[in-house]
C-alpha cells in the first residue's frame, strides 16, 4: 500500500465554504489558554463577554474537561464590550478594567488579550497599556480573535512576551533550555507533556524552562533570554517564537517533530540533546538502557492481550501534527501496528506539510505506509474514515461515540476536542508515556468481565 | 398612517449634500408636507441651516448619556416645521462611526419616531463615501426606497458617487433602495455639466437637477438659513423648489451600472486630457497679448 498526501476538500477557500466543527478556537482562545497555562499570569480580555465564556467551553472544556482555575473561566477580567463601546470606543473601559485588575487579581504578569471588536473599531490598546508598565509587568497580546486560530494565539502570546517584556540576559546560563511547541489545551496532554520533558532533561543535567504549570512560570518567562538553547517540540508550533528569539537574543534552537513518545523516540531525543550539550555517554546511555529495560518488561505484561486478541491491527489517527507523528511512530515502530490513514487536523502551514508527511511515512518499520490527509472539517474527516480496515481510531471526542458503529474501530481520544475524558497529568510523552498509550489501547477491547 | 416617502441623499463630504438636503426639506415643508430630515454624518451639521445655524443634540449623544431617552431628546423642529434629527457619532478617531449610524437608526425605530410623527417625506442625509457597512444602512432593506447623490464635476466626488452605485447594486437584489438621480451641484461652467452628463450616461443614470453655484447660498448659510428661507424669491430657491417637487413626484428607480475601477480611471483620464487641452488653448490665446510688450 503506497502512501498519498492529500487535502480532502480543502481546495475551496471561497467565502461561503463552511467547516463542520473545526478542531481549534480563535487566536484569542489560544492566547488565553497559554496565559492560563503559565501560573502567575492574569489574562485580561478586551472583548465581548462571550469571548471569555466561549473559550471556557470551546478551549478549556474541549481540552480535556479542564476548569479555568483562579484566573480562567468566569474569573477572567473582561471589558465585556457592548454596542456603546463599539460606537464610542472601548479604551476608557479597558483603562478602568486594568486598573481594577492589577489591584484585585493576584498575579505577577498581566496580559491584555484583544478580541475582534477593539481591533475592528481601532482601539489603541497599546497606548492604554503603556502607562501601567511603570508599575506592573503587563503586555498586550494583539490577537484580534480573527487573526487566526488557537495555534496562532500561542505564537502571538510569546511574541508579545518577547517584544514587550524581555531584555537581553546579562549572562547565558549553561545547560538551561526553554521548551516551546506544546500548545496548552490544543495539545490535550500539555500538562503531563511539559512535566515529563522537564524531568527527562533534568536527568541528564539540563534545566528546562517549560513555563506551563510551573509555579515560577513568570520567573522562567523572564529568564528566556538566559537560556543556552531553545528546544521546539513541533514541526511548526513555536517555530516563530524560536526564530524571534534567535534573531533578538541569538539563542540557537533544536527542533523535534513532536513530543517523544515511547522508549525509541525518547532515547533519540535525549541522545540528540546530550550531543548538543556535550553531555557524556556515560550519563545518557545507562539511563536509556535502564528505562528501556523497565518499559519493555512492562509491555510484556500486556503482550498476551495484545498478541492473542488484536495482533498487528490497522489503525487510523485524527490529530494535530505533533500528536499524530508521536503516536503513529510509537504504534508502528514499537508495537508493530499498521498505519492505515492519518488525518492532520491542526491546519499546519503549507511549507511544513511535506515534512509532516515524511515523519509519518519514512523510517517506519513496516512496509505499510499510511495515507496522510490534511483536513479540519469534521464531516470530511468522517468521510475519509469510511470503508477502511483500521481497528483502532486515535482521534478526538467528535469521533469517539460512533467509532465502533460507523467504522468498526475502538476509539482512543488523544486530540482536540477532548470532551469525553478528564485530562490532568496524563501524557504519552517519555519512556512511560508509551506504556500509557499501550494501556489505553488494550483497555478498549479487553473484558468486560 | 400614510406611507412616507423615504429618500436617502448621499454625497462626498463637503460637496454640498447638507445644503441641498436642507433646501429640499425647506421647500417641501413650505409646500405643506411633513418632513423629517435625518443627518447621518458624524459631523452632525446636516440640519443646522434649518435651525438658525445652531446644532442639535444627536441620537448618539442621547445614547452616550445612558439616561432614558425620550423622543423630545432627539427630535427638534426647524424651519417650516421640518423635524430635525442628527444621528451623530463618536469623537473623531475613536470607536466606530458606521456602527453609530446603525445604532441611531435602530433607536429611531424602537422609539417609533416615524409612527408618532407620520411624516410625508423622510430625508436621510448620508456621508457618501460609503466607507463601511454602517454608512450603507440607509440603502438596505426597509430604510430608504430611493437614493439620490449630490456630486460636483470634481473627480473625487464622482468616485464617491460611483462607490455609492456599487453599494446600491450590491443590495438591489435583496430589497435595498434603488437609484433615482444625480443632483449636479456647483455647476458653473459648461464643461462641468458635460463631465457630470457623461458620467451619468456611462453609468446608466439620470440627472435630477443641475444646481448652479450661487452667492445666495453663501449669504443664506452665513445666516444659518436655507436659500428657501433666506430669499424665497431668489432663483436659487426656485431651483430647490423645482428639485423638491421632482423628488417627491419621481417614482422612477433603477439599478445603476457603476464603472469598474480601471474603466473609471480611463474615463477620468480622458476628461483630464480634455481639460488640459482646453487650458492650453486658453493660454495660447493669452500668450501673444502677454508677450507683446516685450517685443
Amino acid at each position: 500500500m503506497g502512501s498519498t498526501e492529500t487535502e480532502s476538500g480543502s481546495e475551496d477557500f471561497s467565502e461561503g465554504r463552511a467547516i463542520e466543527a473545526p478542531r481549534f478556537s480563535c487566536a484569542l482562545g489560544g492566547a488565553l489558554g497559554t496565559a492560563l497555562g503559565i501560573y502567575g499570569t492574569v489574562p485580561i480580555l478586551h472583548s465581548g463577554a462571550g469571548c471569555g465564556i466561549g473559550q471556557l467551553f470551546g478551549q478549556l472544556y474541549a481540552g480535556g474537561q479542564n476548569a479555568g482555575g483562579p484566573q480562567g473561566g468566569t474569573s477572567t477580567p473582561c471589558s465585556s464590550l457592548v454596542e456603546h463601546h463599539v460606537v464610542f470606543g472601548g479604551e476608557e473601559k479597558l483603562k478602568d478594567l486594568i486598573k481594577a485588575s492589577v489591584e484585585l487579581m493576584e498575579g505577577d504578569l498581566f496580559t491584555v488579550i484583544t478580541g475582534c471588536v477593539p481591533s475592528l473599531i481601532g482601539d489603541d490598546v497599546s497606548a492604554v497599556v503603556r502607562p501601567f508598565k511603570e508599575e506592573h509587568d503587563i503586555v498586550h497580546v494583539k490577537t484580534s480573535g480573527f487573526t487566526g486560530n488557537s495555534y496562532e494565539g500561542y505564537e502571538l502570546f510569546f511574541e508579545a512576551i518577547i517584544n514587550d517584556l524581555l531584555k537581553p540576559a546579562e549572562k547565558i546560563q549553561q545547560k538551561t533550555v526553554n521548551i516551546f511547541g506544546i500548545v496548552p489545551y490544543q495539545h490535550v496532554f500539555w500538562k503531563g507533556d511539559a512535566k515529563v520533558i522537564k524531568d527527562l532533561l533534568a536527568r541528564i543535567g539540563i534545566k528546562a524552562q517549560v513555563f506551563l504549570t510551573e509555579f515560577d512560570g513568570i520567573a522562567q518567562l523572564k529568564n528566556i533570554p538566559a537560556a543556552e538553547y531553545n528546544i521546539v517540540l513541533s514541526t511548526w508550533n513555536g517555530h516563530r517564537v524560536v526564530e524571534l528569539l534567535k534573531e533578538k537574543f541569538g539563542t540557537p534552537y533544536l527542533s523535534f517533530p513532536s513530543v517523544p513518545i515511547g522508549p525509541k523516540k525518547t532515547g533519540e531525543f535525549l541522545r540528540t540533546v546530550a550531543k548538543t550539550f556535550n553531555i557524556s555517554d556515560d550519563i545518557v546511555e545507562p539511563l536509556i538502557e535502564e528505562e528501556e529495560r523497565r518499559v519493555y518488561r512492562f509491555i510484556e505484561y500486556g503482550g498476551d492481550a495484545h498478541m492473542l486478541v488484536r495482533p498487528h491491527p490497522f489503525f487510523a489517527v485524527v490529530a494535530d501534527s505533533g500528536t499524530a507523528i508521536g503516536i503513529t511512530r510509537f504504534l508502528v515502530n514499537e508495537l508493530g501496528y499498521l498505519p492505515d490513514v492519518v488525518q492532520i487536523s491542526d491546519e499546519p502551514p503549507e511549507e511544513v506539510r511535506g515534512e509532516i508527511t515524511r515523519h509519518l511515512t519514512q523510517g517506519l518499520e513496516t512496509p505499510v505506509k499510511p495515507d496522510v490527509i490534511f483536513e479540519t472539517d469534521s464531516h470530511l474527516i468522517r468521510q475519509n474514515l469510511k470503508n477502511r480496515p483500521f481497528l483502532f481510531l486515535y482521534a478526538s471526542s467528535l469521533e469517539a461515540p460512533t467509532a465502533l458503529e460507523e467504522f468498526g474501530a475502538c476509539p482512543v481520544t488523544v486530540s482536540f476536542p477532548t470532551m469525553n475524558r478528564l485530562i490532568l497529568n496524563r501524557t504519552y510523552a517519555g519512556f512511560d508515556g508509551g506504556l500509557t498509550l499501550f494501556e489505553e489501547t488494550v483497555s478498549t477491547f479487553v473484558g468486560p468481565l | 398612517m400614510t406611507k412616507a416617502k423615504n429618500i436617502a441623499i448621499y454625497g462626498k463630504g463637503g460637496i454640498g449634500k447638507s445644503t441641498t438636503t436642507s433646501n429640499i426639506s425647506a421647500a417641501l415643508a413650505d409646500s405643506g408636507l411633513k418632513v423629517i430630515q435625518i443627518g447621518c454624518d458624524p459631523k452632525s451639521d446636516s440640519t443646522n441651516n434649518l435651525r438658525g445655524g445652531k446644532s442639535i443634540p444627536t441620537v448618539l449623544d442621547a445614547i452616550r448619556s445612558g439616561k432614558k431617552i425620550e423622543i423630545a431628546d432627539i427630535v427638534y423642529e426647524g424651519f417650516g416645521g421640518v423635524l430635525c434629527i442628527e444621528a451623530g457619532g463618536p469623537e473623531p478617531g475613536v470607536g466606530c462611526a458606521g456602527r453609530g449610524i446603525i445604532a441611531a437608526i435602530e433607536l429611531l425605530r424602537q422609539k417609533k419616531v416615524f409612527e408618532q410623527y407620520d411624516p410625508d417625506v423622510v430625508l436621510y442625509d448620508v456621508l457618501g463615501d460609503v466607507v463601511c457597512g454602517g454608512f450603507s444602512v440607509p440603502i438596505r432593506e426597509g430604510v430608504a426606497e430611493q437614493v439620490y447623490t449630490v456630486t460636483s464635476a470634481d473627480f473625487m466626488a464622482v468616485y464617491a458617487a460611483n462607490n455609492l452605485f456599487k453599494g446600491i447594486k450590491k443590495y438591489a437584489n435583496s430589497g435595498g433602495a434603488l437609484f433615482s438621480g444625480i443632483i449636479a451641484n456647483s455647476v458653473a461652467l459648461p464643461i462641468q455639466r458635460e463631465i457630470i452628463d457623461d458620467f451619468a450616461s456611462q453609468t446608466g443614470t439620470t440627472i435630477a437637477e443641475y444646481v448652479p453655484r450661487s452667492v445666495t447660498i453663501i449669504r443664506s448659510e452665513l445666516r444659518g438659513q436655507t436659500a428657501v428661507e433666506y430669499d424665497p424669491d431668489s432663483e436659487q430657491a426656485e431651483v430647490y423648489r423645482r428639485l423638491a417637487k421632482a423628488i417627491v413626484t419621481n417614482e422612477k428607480k433603477y439599478v445603476p451600472a457603476p464603472l469598474e475601477a480601471e474603466n473609471l480611471k480611463t474615463w477620468a483620464e480622458s476628461w483630464s486630457d480634455r481639460l488640459l487641452e482646453k487650458k492650453d488653448d486658453e493660454s495660447s490665446v493669452r500668450t501673444p497679448e502677454t508677450a507683446s510688450p516685450a517685443t
